[in-house]
């Protein structure tokens, strides 16, 4: 129902330019965009806002590209990782993102520890490896669904996977959460 | 990674509760909008049919006012006024012939076919010609 209430609304907008209907899904989608961000760039909310706005307005331009094989927003979180991507290899702010002392003073929704020992443990992940991990552990995809997302081989991404969590793993037992 | 330490790391991540349940609050977070939509919105690039539709309706507004000019500057107003106040006459003299004849004419006149016939000319057909001219402006 949802895909089919998502394919009414990018019909609107590929045929009609209907910006009240490109309005509705920015506003569906706006929060699990700025969240895949706000996890790849840990916590920087500017620069994340600025990586969403940039998705949804290639998203409103190539609209007409669409040809719904997958649903609207995995073909969304598509644009959004290759924006992000781009940004990495533009600006090679690998550095900025990896650095996590600047994560602690632009985030202000890791509170607690915890929360901020997960975002450094995810900093220790390759971005590739960070990806797979944030769309899996945070957003819930499958492991089709992350391959088609980034373009990467269901046998990478489970690797991605295995690795990212090895390491998550090894920095958070040091850390006190062996059980 | 021999097996026994993939399962060692897959129960470290689905045996303990906390960190699950900071993924599961991580997943369930929902991000305020706070206007970033509005931003979005406004930040919209125009997309090439909208720029052809766009110079689609320049152009007809500036042929209206090339048009409107040239109706004025070769005295299409007053042929306008001429056909207008000839149509007048015409139409009172019809109904001044159709006043002093009808009551000697043998043919039944309804007075309610008149009155639609005379609503229709005067609502019907001006109502339907400004939609039409709105849509095509």
């Amino acid at each position: 129902m949802t895909e089919l209430n998502d394919i009414a609304l990018v019909t609107q907008v590929a045929v009609f330019h209907n910006k009240r209907a490109f309005d509705q899904l920015v506003r569906k989608y706006q929060s699990p965009v700025r969240r895949f961000f706000l996890n790849q760039t840990l916590g920087d909310e500017q620069l994340s806002d600025d990586l969403a706005q940039e998705t949804f307005i290639k998203a409103y331009v190539n609209i007409t590209k669409f040809r719904g094989l997958s649903s609207f927003s995995t073909w969304l979180m598509r644009i959004a990782y290759n924006v992000f991507y781009d940004n990495v290899r533009a600006k090679k702010q690998t550095e900025d993102i990896d650095s996590f002392a600047a994560m602690r003073q632009t985030s202000s929704t890791g509170d607690s520890n915890l929360k901020m020992d997960i975002y450094a443990a995810l900093d220790l992940l390759k971005p590739d490896e960070r990806t797979c991990i944030t769309l899996q552990l945070i957003d819930g995809y499958p492991i089709e669904q992350i391959s088609k997302i980034t373009g990467i081989p269901d046998n990478t991404v489970k690797s991605h996977l295995r690795r990212g969590k090895e390491k998550m793993t090894i920095y958070l037992k040091e850390n006190g959460y062996d059980r | 990674m021999t097996d026994k330490e993939k399962i060692k790391i897959d129960d470290f991540f689905e045996g303990r509760n906390d960190l699950a349940e900071i993924f599961k609050q991580a997943a369930q977070q929902q991000i305020e909008d706070n206007g970033f939509t509005e931003r979005v919105m406004q930040n919209l690039p125009d997309t090439q049919t909208a720029m052809v539709r766009r110079l689609s309706r320049i152009w007809s507004m500036f042929c209206i006012i090339v048009a409107v000019g040239l109706f004025f500057a070769f005295g299409g107003w007053q042929v306008l006024k001429g056909l207008f106040f000839g149509g007048l006459r015409m139409l009172l003299g019809w109904l001044e012939v159709f006043a002093i004849t009808a009551p000697t004419t043998e043919i039944n006149i309804n007075l309610w076919v008149i009155l639609l016939l005379a609503a229709f000319v005067l609502v019907v057909l001006p109502y339907q010609t400004y939609r039409k001219l709105s849509a095509t402006l």
